[in-house]
């Protein structure tokens, strides 16, 4: 197994970074370039929200970065793992161990409780969760009565945060969210961006959120702008102003609703 | 509508596919089993039909019936000078005297055995008959003899050769010549042996008599005419049939026995084709739950319900046609499968080209086409019920729940079914007990969304085992109960089936081995020609018991005779030697009277007829018709078993009303201080010139009979393998469509680290169990149907029920084994799913 980098709350070190990654899909004149020389690090125990146009590339960056998809060119590290020389079998175990994961939706298995689907990552790998953490992330999550729900039995927001549980749960070294909050209403929204901001400044996380939204992405200790495949602009301590403003200077379509 | 079922059947028929193979592996079963039996009807007409040329008319001596149970009576022989009698009848132009029946043919000293008769016949030239020399001369002498081209080459004889040839009296024949009919160098499963009159009376002990006289009409004389002619100038003790009349009816014998195997087939087929509409069902459920968005769409883009309902029953309807063309190509086939398959079980069918009549086409595309439009109807209806709003709604549609009015059928069906089987084994009512299948099988499918789940989620347990995906293979069949219930269903069906038919089996084989107790005999001798009466010369009785090693020996025989309409069996003994081969419990009168005629009766056809000794039994025997038979005894009824009928008369009183003279069976009592090896020895030496005679001590007895069993049963099971196989395809296809549902769910396992290995397991996982529940449901029902009948058929004491446990064990493991093999693909794709294909998907 390679070696786990401890959660680094103090120190910029990097948790995962892109270089010069390329990646095309489609041949011929279908073919789009849907990162074009992406570079990005990803500073470790913080929050990265990553914004960009619809197109932009930001699914495919993330995607990229957590080992789902295979790159054409470039080069793609978890702490100083190199993903591009891992087999498909050890990428799947890289993600077991070391990342975590949100999406937007159907993010749990509806067969499983709440309970279960969080332990979910240890369970594959055979192990049991320890359980002083299991029960530090349910009282801060507030499921402390609905463990033993199925997924069916809870709230949207409920749900989310579970899964906001599951990706916690292995102590991953990295965390990925794509669009956590798009099916939750404003209040359920501000409630979990608020616990992923606390897992970075209170537990060391280190998160990656892919977002459209400039509220969510004013949670996030730094914004990274994406368009046309490449990183073209970013942020530090953001407010929903500025990622705003930074929005409307993409050179893109203005409408950036919708994923 | 049509246009758009068109379209949908093609655009999903990567997921119908599998539908469409299991009608037409359904309805290939029909069309086979039609084909089959036509096929061999026709080849039978044939051969009797091309034999019987050029005779016009064919005088034997009249019979009460001409044939029972698919045998040819023997009739009285004729008087010789019959023959100049019929020609000297105006109007007949040539008259010639027949003498044939059944025989044996030995080459080199080996037996030789075609699945059907060996024809002892009298050699005649053209117009009599359609048989034609291909090479030689025609047999002329006492030592000659023509065989038919077909039999001499699969034996390599040539002419020249010397052979054997046994009926009643056995002799040393050479071979002169070699004929063939028509086209066909000899009939198909048939020996055809042809020597000259006097040679065919001396072989089958005939005297001076003949069998038959077969007449041809003088020029310009009406074949039908003379034919009421001459049943007038010969009176009432002969029978005249047209030539053809009497091939149809030697035809219609051989073809009676071929019935049986049509009913049986086809309700084998039937079995399949029930099987194949569980999946048909479970599949248009699945596919339509899949695209109740689109359904929906279509809803409120205003297609009425109707207009929903009628465009899936239109795509099953394009699925049911064209796996039922597809099928019946198949069918053809599987025909010359099927015929290689029986023939090997020992059952004479004719070879040759096969028959399909456009009945077979229209019976094969219509149970295709019907069964797929019933198995299409319910989900055809919960199709219909979506409601237009589903379109706008994101969520999956919640699944249904069994319906309060169903599970109460279910119930009530299921208690009544099972009443019923209790009751009717109680009362020995074998109809009551089909009636109680009938129930408890309803009741199973009613309630199955109810049991299935429970019953995957108690077998289920050792899968934790195996970790979350163990954990979630077993949820994940208990999620979906309605589908879990039908996909089982199918294959507990045919594993019922199977499971019922084996305990069947073994029980009638301890059946058989208890018949035997009874016989205190060390050796019998029986044909090994497997021939309805037996067919073993008198000869071997004679000769045996002239050994110094024998001490008793005492023939049985078998006849039928009509009761009322009803056909039914006969035994003949010799009540004087009987008890020294044999324990006989006589419960009534004594067995010795029966040399003065009359008749023994098995006890509990005497309670079921209400007859007592000293009553009279109306019996309709060939040669002389209805007699009123005195009842002379009653005999225990384990001991009539050991005789194999309920009817018992003496050998002198079935001479005066049989033509048929072979022993059925004869059992031997060695001489005391004569060892058994030495005793059989000595036997087999004595009878070595007939070659059917086999001899066997008691264990050998019941092993052949076993054997026999087994050999029926063993075709069965291999047909009811079938049924299996649709029902196997049904676990794939259903998994393979589960995994199309479950694209996300798949996606979010592997993207959280799921092995593809961890997934695979899990959905063979699923396989297995859904194979597990099934093998448990169909095995407990099987058996208990099973326990019913034989309880049902029993009389006053319990036939005994035996459970062949190593059987049903390896049925149980190949099960499971196939369930694991059903799994492959379906966990092989699910694996290859694009991990972020599978998140994306929306």
């Amino acid at each position: 197994m390679t070696t786990v980098a401890p959660p680094a709350s103090t120190s910029l070190a990097v948790a995962a970074q892109a270089r010069d990654v390329v990646k095309t899909y489609g041949q011929g004149e279908a073919a789009v370039r849907a990162l074009d020389g992406a570079d990005v690090a990803i500073d470790s125990g913080r929050l990265t929200a990553i914004m960009g146009p619809s197109g932009s590339g930001k699914s495919t960056l993330v995607h990229a970065l957590a080992g789902l998809d295979t790159i054409d060119s470039g080069r793609v590290l978890i702490g100083d793992t190199e993903l591009t020389a891992l087999s498909e079998r050890e990428r799947t175990l890289l993600r077991r161990e070391r990342l975590g994961f949100v999406f937007q939706a159907f993010n749990l298995i509806p067969s499983l409780t709440a309970a279960e689907n969080i332990a979910l990552p240890l369970t594959l790998a055979g192990k049991r969760p320890d359980r002083a953490w299991l029960a530090e992330l349910v009282e801060m999550l507030g499921l402390g009565n609905r463990l033993d729900h199925r997924p069916a039995e809870l709230s949207g927001g409920q749900q989310q945060r579970v899964a906001v549980g599951r990706a916690l749960i292995a102590r991953p070294d990295l965390v990925f969210a794509d669009e956590p909050t798009g099916n939750l209403d404003s209040r359920h929204g501000a409630a979990l961006l608020g616990f992923l901001r606390d897992a970075t400044r209170t537990l060391g996380h280190t998160i990656v959120m892919v977002t459209h939204d400039p509220v969510a992405a004013s949670y996030a200790d730094r914004v990274v702008f994406l368009a046309d495949g490449r990183i073209v602009d970013e942020l530090s301590a953001p407010t929903p102003e500025t990622v705003l403003a930074r929005m409307a200077r993409l050179d893109a379509p203005a409408s950036a609703i919708g994923a | 509508m049509w246009r758009l079922a068109v379209k949908n059947a093609v655009a999903h028929r990567s997921r119908l596919t599998l539908t469409w193979l299991a009608v037409a592996l359904g309805v290939a079963f029909v069309a086979g089993s039609l084909v089959l039996t036509d096929t061999s009807s026709r080849l039978l007409d044939a051969q009797f039909r091309t034999a019987a040329a050029g005779v016009d008319l064919t005088v034997r001596a009249a019979a009460a019936f001409g044939s029972a149970m698919g045998v040819e009576v023997e009739r009285d022989p004729l008087p010789a000078h019959l023959a100049e009698r019929v020609a000297g009848t105006p109007g007949v132009g040539q008259a010639r005297a027949v003498a044939s029946g059944p025989g044996q043919l030995q080459v080199r000293g080996e037996p030789v055995r075609p699945n059907g008769p060996t024809i002892v016949g009298t050699w005649a030239e053209a117009p009599f008959t359609a048989y034609e020399l291909r090479t030689g001369r025609a047999p002329d002498g006492g030592d000659e003899v023509v065989l038919d081209a077909a039999t001499a080459a699969a034996h390599d004889i040539a002419i020249g050769d010397t052979v054997t040839v046994s009926a009643t009296v056995s002799r040393r024949l050479e071979v002169v010549g070699l004929t063939g009919v028509g086209e066909d160098d000899g009939l198909s499963d048939s020996a055809v042996v042809m020597v000259d009159l006097g040679t065919a009376q001396a072989l089958l002990d005939l005297g001076t008599g003949v069998t038959s006289v077969d007449v041809i009409a003088a020029p310009d004389v009406a074949v039908a005419e003379l034919r009421s002619d001459l049943a007038q100038a010969l009176g009432q003790e002969y029978a005249v049939t047209s030539g053809q009349d009497a091939a149809e009816a030697s035809a219609e014998a051989a073809k009676e026995s071929i019935s049986y195997l049509r009913v049986v087939l086809l309700a084998l087929a039937a079995a399949g084709l029930l099987v194949g509409a569980f999946l048909i069902a479970n599949t248009f459920g699945i596919v339509l739950s899949q695209r109740s968005r689109e359904l929906a769409l279509l809803r409120a883009a205003g297609a009425t319900g109707r207009q929903v309902f009628a465009s899936v029953l239109a795509e099953a309807l394009l699925i049911g046609i064209t796996g039922a063309a597809g099928g019946t190509a198949a069918g053809v086939g599987a025909a010359y499968g099927l015929r290689g398959l029986a023939q090997r079980t020992g059952l004479a069918l004719p070879d040759g080209p096969l028959t399909v009549t456009s009945r077979t086409v229209l019976v094969a595309l219509v149970a295709g086409a019907l069964v797929t439009l019933l198995a299409a109807l319910g989900p055809a209806r919960r199709a219909a019920r979506v409601a237009p709003v589903e379109a706008m709604r994101l969520a999956e549609p919640a699944r249904p729940r069994p319906r309060r009015r169903r599970l109460i059928t279910g119930w009530v069906l299921l208690a009544l079914g099972v009443a019923q089987l209790g009751a009717a084994a109680y009362l020995r009512d074998i109809a009551g007990v089909a009636l109680g299948a009938v129930l408890l099988f309803l009741g199973l499918v009613a309630l199955g969304p109810v049991l299935a789940p429970r019953l995957a989620n108690a077998v289920g347990r050792p899968l934790d085992g195996l970790g979350v995906p163990g954990r979630l293979a077993r949820e994940s069949t208990v999620r979906n109960p309605r589908r879990t219930a039908a996909t089982a269903m199918a294959l507990a069906l045919g594993l019922a089936l199977i499971s019922f038919v084996s305990v069947l089996g073994g029980s009638v084989k301890a059946i058989s081995a208890g018949q035997q107790e009874a016989l205190t005999a060390d050796l019998l001798i029986q044909s090994a020609g497997d021939e309805m009466l037996g067919g073993l010369s008198p000869e071997v009785a004679a000769r045996v018991a002239e050994l110094p090693e024998v001490g008793a020996t005492s023939s049985i025989r078998y006849g039928h005779w009509l009761d009322g309409g009803m056909t039914s069996a006969l035994t003949a003994v010799d009540p004087a030697t009987l008890p020294q081969v044999a324990d006989v419990e006589m419960t009534a009168g004594d067995l010795g009277d029966l040399e003065e005629g009359g008749a023994v009766l098995a006890e509990d056809i005497a309670i079921e007829r209400g007859l007592r000794v000293g009553d009279q039994l109306a019996m309709t025997l060939p040669r002389h018709g209805e007699q009123q038979v005195r009842i002379v005894g009653v005999m225990a009824d384990e001991s009539a078993q050991a005789l194999s009928s309920g009817y018992i008369l003496s050998l002198t009183t079935y001479a005066q009303h049989f033509n048929e003279d072979v022993d059925a069976s004869v059992f031997v009592a060695l001489a005391d201080g004569v060892d058994a090896e030495a005793g059989r020895t000595a036997l087999e030496t004595a009878v070595s010139d007939f070659p059917n005679a086999e001899v066997l001590d008691q264990t050998h007895a019941v092993a052949a009979r076993a054997a026999t069993v087994d050999q029926a049963l063993g075709l069965i099971t291999l047909l009811l393998g079938f049924a299996v196989v649709i029902a196997l395809l049904g676990i794939t296809n259903t998994l393979a469509l589960s995994i199309v549902e479950r694209t996300r769910e798949i996606g979010l396992l592997r993207a959280v680290g799921m092995t593809r290995r961890q997934l695979r397991s899990m959905i063979r996982a699923e396989a297995v169990l859904v194979a597990v529940v099934a093998v448990v449901a169909g095995v407990a029902v099987g058996l208990g149907l099973a326990a019913a009948t034989l309880v049902g058929l029993s009389k006053d004491e319990l036939l005994p029920i035996r459970i062949p446990v190593g059987q049903l064990l390896a049925v149980v493991g190949i099960a499971v084994l196939a369930g694991l093999a059903a799994g492959l693909l379906p966990a092989r794709r699910a694996a290859r799913l694009d991990v972020l294909t599978a998140i994306a998907t929306r």
